[in-house]
């Protein structure tokens, strides 16, 4: 894989990947602020912000990025996770200047285009989200309630990065003003580039446009520390569901820590496909669970597994998290077998090669080690370190993480009639 | 303002376009009658090797839905020497995802993996589609599963809405039942229902194979031609197509779920069949309509009003008439004010003007946007499916931006006013009637109160 990195004079650090499989180029701009950075009394904001960001700038009408990008035939997209914020857009290869014009016109000169009225607007929006998402889909408060009883008040995992109703609606034009003279800052972000272009071009057109934009003050930098439990967190909630769900949380190493792959491993042999671990067990043999799940965060701060399953019905939710902790039991006991871990490390990398196969899914996991592990060509031996992943680190793993003092248990529980 | 150097006052202006193409597609024909379709991507070490059999749940019986999925997921439950947990550690071995399943125009067995594991996926893949066991117990095991999962559906307020809208727009067909069928009609499944179903429609001349991605063609097709060539040609299962029912005035069908905080809306009415020649006509005009972000829909719903987190509307393409359906949620309060506005487009964009600049974004979008879709060797895969299931020219994939070019301001009006018929939509609201039922009677049409199933509710 073609990769260049560098760093312009404000700080901006840029990948670029060039590769002509399509006249497609990705542009993938990470800034590293997410839902741990907010302050209490504003959780969501930095969500709330990421939508102001779609509403306009300086040269840029409201609405009018997107209208740009879909008007020459571009997909586009922002998410923001507890760590980061990112906005991409693919777009037909030859318009590449317009979507870094985009790009840098917001980090550049956002500020003169903000007004109480889009704020408004974008706020009833992310409500209407957050009803959508959370608060009427089946199971939707279970992650909020997880990650409420899995860290400590003060730990800024503690909500989600929808926030809650009464911070945004607390959220005012001045708190946009300031999160964007903290975070959005070029010293604050990485541009990443994937596919049809000439890298000695492509580096002068972000010169041109991201150059000129003034670096601010050292964003501060994060310091909470989790402080770990000294048992196990548990709580239920009811919901409008027919069948009983148990969420595990495990307290894992952050992303980029080596153990962090031995315990993304560990998901594929727990519950990635009918051949694992708990699906053989619990849906398929023992027909207790309809469905389950466990997967790991690429998260920056501190790591979390969360494993899912649900009750088949009339099956007691102590029945189901009692089978599954035998599983995993006899897991940390009879370790893994070769077999098992082949299966593992086999859909691990597909999983890789489908991310790396499309531009858009590829710039952004070269920015998640550009940004998380400071260079992009940590990708490499990262990948690599999966084929070499042995059965008995993952056992070890697994037997230092899946532990009742290092885990929270949420039920969520069907509400009774009446 | 300050003044800003010149480049940054005005968008900058593209470079010439690259040329685009779309790979070339080999087609061959077994003596069998089992037609071969691929289409080469090296640049990624992935590959899609899909059956297709062009019987899907449009073919399941009015009072037995579910038979074409139910079928179609039985064939990993034991196959050839495997049985079923052999077939999900092989698949796992092979780093491969499976996919058995049906949608309404054909029936599929797919499995994505790296391109060197050509051998073995077609090793499986045979297995899966010319010796499936059906056993017994791992039926009664999917039976369990499946009605457990219909059940569990009624917890979803957005499911529910998309399966009563199919309900009350198409009716006793095909299409107003669930594809993944029913508790009623999946209780009721024999070994000998699904047998049948296979036996009448799995048959290589009413099959397809395609292979996108990471392969060598030559290599391929050899396999193929081993592994197929024994499957024996059958007598082709003749189609009733399910007829929608008569069009009738408009009318909301408010489902109640007391719990809810939005309202999950549908509103649209049958559509246009995959062969109409309104095709890209429509294509361009649901690009305006709700197809994309900048959407009179969408501008008007979420960034106007701020009524929902999104708005869109769109057709199903299929063999026969699927539905045309506009899909939002939106607060409870605003229930009745979202539906107008709803409706208000549709007259809109029936009756108004359109604007030069709402004609070319829609275009140019159309027109930019497809080498974006077809990145993997999975979307390749999804665009020869297309291609055999609905019978397109081998030149369609590069005829297709010319195509939406020739479309003209006219002809967007036209097909909107032919197709789109507001005066007759179903709408159905999944909500809180306590809070919704009175303000939704503002609106002029015939309010019917109903509870999950579908049922009508005393008033």
């Amino acid at each position: 894989m073609q990769l260049e990195q560098f760093r312009l004079d404000n700080g901006l650090r840029v990948v670029l990947n060039e590769d002509h499989a399509a006249p497609l180029v990705a542009i993938n701009l990470w800034y590293h602020v997410g839902s741990k950075n907010e302050r209490p009394g504003r959780t969501g904001f930095a969500h709330l912000f990421e939508h102001m960001l779609f509403s306009g700038s300086e040269h840029v009408g409201n609405n009018e990025h997107f209208r740009w990008v879909q008007s020459v035939g571009g997909i586009l997209n922002g998410s923001t996770t507890f760590d980061r914020t990112n906005y991409y857009e693919t777009l037909p290869s030859h318009h590449l200047e317009l979507g870094l014009w985009l790009e840098s016109d917001r980090m550049g000169f956002f500020l003169p285009a903000i007004t109480q009225e889009k704020l408004d607007i974008q706020r009833d929006v992310v409500k209407e989200e957050r009803r959508l998402r959370y608060e009427n889909a089946p199971y939707g408060l279970a992650l909020e309630e997880l990650l409420r009883i899995s860290y400590a008040s003060e730990y800024p995992y503690h909500w989600p990065t929808i926030g809650s109703m009464d911070d945004l609606s607390a959220a005012t034009l001045e708190d946009v003003k300031e999160f964007f003279a903290t975070w959005y800052l070029p010293n604050n972000a990485v541009l990443a580039l994937s596919g049809d272009f000439e890298p000695r071009r492509a580096r002068a057109l972000i010169e041109k446009y991201f150059g000129e934009i003034p670096p601010g003050a050292e964003p501060p930098s994060f310091r909470a520390e989790r402080a770990p439990f000294r048992s196990e967190q548990r709580d239920s909630i009811t919901s409008p569901v027919q069948l009983p769900r148990v969420y595990r949380l495990y307290h894992l190493p952050p992303f980029g820590h080596p153990d962090w792959v031995a315990g993304d491993l560990l998901a594929y042999v727990l519950s990635v496909g009918r051949a694992s671990r708990l699906d053989r067990a619990l849906v398929y043999e023992k027909r207790i669970a309809q469905e389950v799940g466990s997967f790991v965060l690429q998260t920056e701060a501190t790591g979390m597994m969360i494993v899912i399953a649900t009750a088949r019905e009339r099956v007691d939710p102590a029945a189901l998290e009692e089978a599954m902790d035998a599983e995993i039991e006899r897991l940390v006991v009879d370790g893994i077998a070769e077999a098992e871990m082949v299966r593992a490390r086999n859909q691990a990398e597909t999983g890789y090669a489908h991310e790396l196969e499309s531009f858009g899914s590829r710039a952004d996991l070269l920015n998640t080690f550009a940004t998380f592990e400071g260079a992009a060509s940590a990708l490499d031996p990262f990948l690599s370190s999966y084929g070499r992943s042995r059965p008995d680190r993952v056992r070890a793993v697994a037997e230092a993480v899946l532990r009742p003092d290092n885990r929270s248990t949420l039920w969520v529980l069907p509400e009774t009639e009446g | 303002m300050t003044a800003h150097a010149p480049h940054r006052e005005t968008a900058p202006s593209p470079e010439p376009p690259r040329p685009y193409r779309f790979p070339p597609i080999l087609r061959e024909e077994l003596p069998n009658g089992l037609r071969i379709l691929m289409a080469v991507r090296r640049e990624a070490p992935l590959m899609t090797v899909r059956l297709l059999v062009h019987s899907g749940a449009d073919h399941d019986p009015v009072d037995a839905p579910g038979i074409a999925v139910f079928t179609a997921e039985m064939l990993e439950e034991g196959a050839g020497e495997r049985g079923s947990m052999e077939i999900a550690e092989h698949v796992a071995e092979l780093g491969a995802s499976l996919y058995c399943g049906a949608d309404w125009d054909g029936s599929v067995v797919s499995l994505d993996t790296l391109g060197r594991q050509l051998d073995p996926a077609l090793g499986l893949a045979v297995d899966l589609v010319l010796r499936p066991a059906f056993p017994d117990h791992e039926l009664e095991r999917m039976r369990g599963e499946r009605l457990t999962a219909i059940r569990q559906q009624k917890d979803d307020p957005a499911i529910v809405a998309g399966h009563l809208f199919n309900r009350f727009v198409f009716g006793r067909t095909p299409y107003g039942n669930p594809s993944m069928g029913t508790e009623e009609s999946v209780s009721a499944f024999t070994r000998n229902d699904v047998a049948s179903f296979y036996a009448r429609h799995y048959a290589p001349n009413n099959t397809s194979i395609l292979v996108t991605g990471d392969v060598d063609p030559q290599r391929a097709q050899e396999r193929i031609a081993r592994a197929f060539g024994g499957w024996e040609r059958r007598d082709r299962a003749v189609h009733e197509p399910p007829r929608a029912g008569e069009r009738e005035p408009a009318r909301i069908f408010l489902v109640d779920r007391p719990s809810s905080v939005q309202s999950e809306i549908r509103i649209g009415h049958v559509g246009v069949p995959r062969s109409s020649e309104d095709y890209f006509p429509l294509l361009v005009m649901n690009s305006v309509l709700g197809g994309v972000f900048t959407s009179r829909l969408n501008l008007n719903l979420r960034e106007r009003h701020a009524y929902t987190y999104g708005v869109r509307s769109s057709f199903s393409f299929r063999r026969f008439a699927g539905p045309f359906v506009v899909s939002t949620a939106v607060r409870n309060e605003v229930t009745p004010e979202a539906i107008r506005e709803v409706l208000n487009e549709l007259r809109a964009i029936r009756e108004g003007e359109l604007t030069e600049q709402e004609l070319s974004v829609a275009k140019s979008y159309l027109e930019g946007v497809f080498p974006a879709t077809v990145q993997t060797a999975h979307d390749l895969a999804g665009r020869l499916q297309e291609m055999d299931l609905y019978g397109l020219p081998h030149d369609y994939f590069d005829q297709y931006r010319e195509r939406i070019a020739a479309v003209g301001a006219a002809e967007v009006r036209a097909v909107a006013q032919r197709v789109l018929d507001p005066d007759a939509v179903v709408i159905v609201v999944v909500g809180k009637a306590r809070d919704v039922h009175d303000p939704l009677r503002a609106l002029e049409h015939p309010v019917g109160l109903y509870d999950l199933e579908g049922n009508v509710l005393p008033r």
